[in-house]
């Protein structure tokens, strides 16, 4: 190491000053100068979250957004080289901060993975899908999938309910399917009942409809008779959207 | 060549090349690292239609510790990737306590911390395999300097072997904001080793400072001094960094067209050489 203590500590002092904004003394500089480096640094994390999290920055009071923001930029150090992950990483340090009861917000740990989920499944890099046919058998050739996918489960509907009010009336259990359609690059979502969620996880180990469709009384759904009809039409309609691909070859 | 900064906000127009038309483009290599979706294929279509050139973020090359081996491999493999003739990047620090700030933060103008860094600027050439290209960046207050700024820069650059990419625009800030004199400043560095140029805006937010924003046009005072620079230089490649408040296309145009005219007056015949 070349680099005396000295210059070592400066540098130290300098970057905590631009994390915190908390008053240091750095020989030969000019306090009216150094600010405006607090003010660059904070600014370019502050728009970077409220990009990503644009539900969650609208329904959050300013004073508690900003503090949320200061705090997870101090006291975390961010990991990324790219800017664009760096929402994941202030999720994660809400999760583990427990910031749904330090701040009072039971639905946030839903709806900031909700949002970063969005950005994910837009920017992530390209999974090729296997090959697929496009003739099968719904009930008994197993599907392909979409790769570019996540599926989710809430505790408070963050992608229904617009209003921080109602969704705190509607705790309950919910899952959402994200993925990326093919051709235009979209993030499309939907709201998936828990058998439905059931059956996408399953179909992605490959098991063909007509097992998953056997498991359905252990999993208490009630089959009104109707159960297969309705998620074989629910699969169809996935494959127009592009999430079912096809059938195995 | 005379080039752009490529950004989102205009790529489309960028790939039809109706309004505008770069003779190359420059990205960070960070936003566009493990991208895929719609972003990928338009990266695609860009790079098919423009020689690139790129010009990195998080490198830090001054930071006190260690580099991110990881990091310059994703680099090494996406410069390859892309064709990429020139990575550039910050003579600055933007991680420190292994934490990431996503700015350009100045280096104690210091002769250990020139060791340091001519140290580290040798590791990463050895493991690119290629030339860095090292830019003196804008900066608002002086951090506990031993020496001088233009002595730092010559030190940095004699013992690392680097390659100098001269913003003008940040000559004219720094001068500005630190009271010195521009042209004496660059008549100071070691021109043969300026390998390519940035050309911005900025704002000035107080009667003495001025803040590096890329987010204005290009003033009349930096294009003089982009003129009388050139001068004394071999022909380079010459970029226009536009990074907010982007304007029409025709706009932009104008100032790739306004920078080409003085490298065709002052560069003439060599002018095609860097091509
Ligand atoms: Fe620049």
């Amino acid at each position: 190491m070349n680099l005396l203590p000295d210059t070592y500590h400066i540098q130290q002092t300098f970057s905590t000053y631009c994390r915190t904004g908390e008053k240091v003394k750095l020989p030969g500089v000019a306090p009216h100068r150094l600010k405006h480096y607090r003010q660059l640094v904070f600014n370019m994390i502050h728009d970077t979250m409220e990009n990503a999290f644009p539900i969650a920055f609208k329904h959050i009071p300013t004073a508690k957004w900003n503090k949320m923001v200061k705090e997870f930029f101090s006291k975390h150090a961010c990991q990324s080289y790219q800017v664009w992950k760096l929402p994941l990483e202030f999720y994660t340090y809400a999760v583990a901060h427990n910031w749904e009861d330090t701040y009072s917000i039971p639905f946030l740990n839903d709806l900031l993975a909700f949002e970063w989920a969005e950005m994910e499944v837009y920017n992530m890099e390209d999974i090729p899908a296997p090959a697929y046919s496009l003739s099968g058998n719904w009930l008994d050739t197993p599907l392909v999938l979409n790769p570019e996918h996540r599926l989710l489960s809430f505790h408070y509907p963050v992608h229904l309910v617009a209003k921080p009010k109602d969704i705190l009336k509607n705790k309950g259990v919910y899952f959402v399917l994200l993925f990326r359609h093919p051709e235009t690059g979209h993030v499309e979502f939907t709201d998936l009942s828990p058998w439905l969620a059931f059956l996408t996880e399953q179909l992605t180990s490959g098991i063909t409809v007509r097992d998953i469709l056997e498991y359905a009384p252990q999993l208490n759904i009630t089959d009104t008779g109707t159960l297969e009809q309705d998620t074989l039409a629910f699969l169809k309609h996935m494959q127009q959207l592009h999430f079912v691909l096809g059938f195995q070859q | 060549m005379v080039g752009v900064g490529f950004r989102r906000e205009f790529a489309e127009e960028m790939i039809s090349g109706e309004h505008i038309r770069p003779d190359f483009i420059e990205f960070a290599p960070e936003n566009w690292m493990n991208i895929g979706g719609y972003w990928k294929k338009v990266l695609h279509r860009v790079v098919e239609k423009y020689p690139v050139l790129c010009h990195g973020l998080s490198l830090s090359i001054g930071s006190p510790e260690a580099l991110d081996k990881s990091f310059l491999q994703y680099v090494k493999t996406f410069l390859r990737e892309y064709n990429v003739q020139i990575y550039s990047e910050h003579l600055s620090y933007s991680k420190c306590d292994n934490a990431h700030l996503y700015d350009l933060l100045p280096i104690p103008f210091r002769m250990d911390a020139v060791k340091h860094i001519a140290g580290r600027i040798q590791q990463v050439q050895d493991y690119l395999q290629r030339p860095l290209v090292m830019e003196i960046v804008s900066y608002y207050t002086p951090v506990a300097a031993e020496m001088s700024e233009v002595d730092f820069i010559n030190e940095v650059v004699k013992q690392s072997g680097c390659q100098l990419l001269l913003d003008v625009n940040n000559i004219y800030v720094n001068a500005f904001n630190h009271q010195y004199d521009a042209k004496a400043f660059i008549q100071q560095l070691p021109l043969s080793k300026v390998a390519y140029i940035h050309m911005a805006g900025h704002e000035q937010v107080a009667p003495d400072l001025i803040i590096d924003t890329h987010g204005e046009p290009i003033i009349d005072p930096v294009y003089d001094l982009f003129e009388w620079t050139i001068q004394h230089l071999q022909p380079v490649p010459v970029l226009l960094e536009r990074d907010f408040n982007i304007p029409e296309m025709a706009e932009l145009q104008g100032e790739l067209t306004r920078l080409k005219n003085i490298c065709h007056k002052q560069w003439k015949r060599k002018d095609e050489l860097v091509a």
